[in-house]
């Protein structure tokens, strides 16, 4: 007996129509004074310039350099932020409340958000498409070493893996290792080596 | 429950596509700009923490709008669409949808639109209204304060750092915040937030008002069977006490 399911079918035109149908929205509702034709574009402006990886990355770096900012950080990011000379906000949308966890020789985080795509986007910004991947959510949180071991990170079988699901309203991200070879680098080179990816756990920080 | 709540943990999925991007088309920015607008806008926020005179903000949007909304549509579609269609695919269909069963606009008015834009990829939306500054600054003024759930806590927490609990099974309903492979299985409590969380609305499965959250830890020995297994290996979730009970 078939199923009743018509099957995994896509137009043609999938992208087109997709583009036509979100302008179409888009245009509707600034015509019925919703948003404005400004809104779309200060809020993705904002994602380039006030809430992003930059923010995450230089909290990273001061907390390499400096072990008490580095311990505040662990214990409360939202008030290490606060230390920071960053654009107001860092407690703002999606921001409320950050934890971070530290990866060591012998312990190594991964973030996942099993149900959707929760992020902390004061200090990462917006979520990459593979975090959003139903696939990466699968598999990550069962079998963690193989899963990373495709991004390209080998962990020896000594090394704990934690993975950090997000279920309610606390927003995670990783303090990754500092890497060897970095001793004379300025916070601001750095903050420079860092990737989201790095700051999620899915990535070591290359020199 | 269906197969979108209970995704950890599945069996036989590909290699993890390693893309990146924010965005994989340029149209998917302008949906996620719409979604956020909503939120910044919506009606609740006057009674967020942060002072938002929302009643005063010249938009004609006055509907309720957070990511539990959002994600109630991705939980309300039929389990293999879910997977058929890419992120930023499902939230345009859903939020759409919306605005169409709200009333703000109509299908075809949208369908209309589309065609239009469709036919002259080129042609341009309207130019901005009066109000277009007070609209902006509250967007603003939203991702800048944000929105926290955190509430001073009404009650004792139940449970304690180092307590066994055991995960309830409660019918998801239309939205929940329990995911499918916890359910049933122990865990330990390795921290208890400070104060209680809202979700801005009740579910049906229990959370809403005020409650205690806990960071549990969960050994992967007792959430899945034995092959893939890391043995070395912890599984950490944050879980509304709801959803938790003494075992």
């Amino acid at each position: 007996m078939p199923s009743n399911y018509p099957g995994f079918g896509y137009p043609e035109d999938r992208e087109t129509l997709s583009a036509a149908k979100v302008k179409a929205l888009e245009s509707l509702l600034i015509e019925k004074g919703i948003i404005t034709s400004n809104t779309v574009d200060t809020i993705l402006g904002h994602f380039e310039t006030k809430m992003g990886p930059f923010n995450g990355a230089k909290l990273v770096a001061r907390a390499w350099v400096d072990p008490e900012f580095k311990e505040l950080l662990l214990a409360d990011c939202n008030a290490a932020c606060q230390q920071m000379d960053f654009p107001e906000g860092m407690s703002g949308a999606e921001g409320e409340h950050m934890r971070i966890a530290e990866n060591t020789p012998k312990v190594h985080n991964v973030i996942v958000c099993t149900l959707c795509s929760c992020y902390p986007w004061p200090t990462l910004g917006l979520p990459p498409y593979w975090f959003k991947d139903p696939t990466f959510r699968a598999r990550v949180t069962r079998e963690p070493r193989v899963v990373l071991s495709e991004f390209g990170v080998e962990l020896d079988d000594s090394v704990e893996i934690r993975i950090w699901d997000t279920s309610a309203q606390i927003r995670w991200w990783v303090l990754p290792m500092r890497p060897a070879g970095t001793d004379g680098m300025s916070e601001a080179e750095l903050a420079n080596l860092l990737t989201p990816e790095a700051m999620m756990g899915v990535a070591t920080v290359k020199v | 429950m269906k197969l979108q709540h209970i995704l950890g943990g599945l069996e036989g999925l590909d290699p993890v596509n390693f893309e990146t991007e924010v965005f994989v088309e340029p149209w998917e920015q302008r949906i996620f700009g719409i979604h956020t607008a909503m939120m910044a806008l919506s009606n609740h926020l006057s009674e967020s923490l942060p002072d938002y005179k929302i009643e005063e903000v010249p938009t004609q949007f006055d509907s309720f709008w957070t990511w539990g909304h959002l994600r109630m549509g991705a939980e309300g579609m039929h389990p293999f669409e879910y997977f058929q269609l890419r992120y930023y695919e499902k939230w345009l269909g859903g939020i759409s949808g919306f605005f169409v069963d709200e009333g703000y606009i109509t299908q075809s008015e949208l369908d209309e639109r589309t065609a239009l834009f469709l036919e002259d990829a080129a042609a341009e939306p309207p130019a901005p209204s009066e109000a277009a500054t007070a609209i902006d600054t509250q967007v603003v003024k939203y991702l800048t304060e944000g929105d926290s759930p955190k509430r001073p806590s009404p009650a004792t927490p139940k449970f304690a750092v180092g307590d066994q609990v055991r995960i309830k099974n409660i019918p998801s309903g239309e939205h929940t915040r329990l995911p499918g492979h916890i359910r049933g299985k122990m865990a330990e409590v390795v921290k208890v937030y400070e104060g209680a969380f809202t979700y801005f609305f009740p579910t049906s499965d229990g959370i809403g008002t005020p409650m205690p959250v806990y960071s549990l830890a969960f050994k992967p020995a007792d959430i899945w069977d034995e092959s893939l297994i890391d043995p070395k290996s912890v599984y950490y979730n944050d879980i509304f006490e709801v959803y938790i009970e003494a075992p």
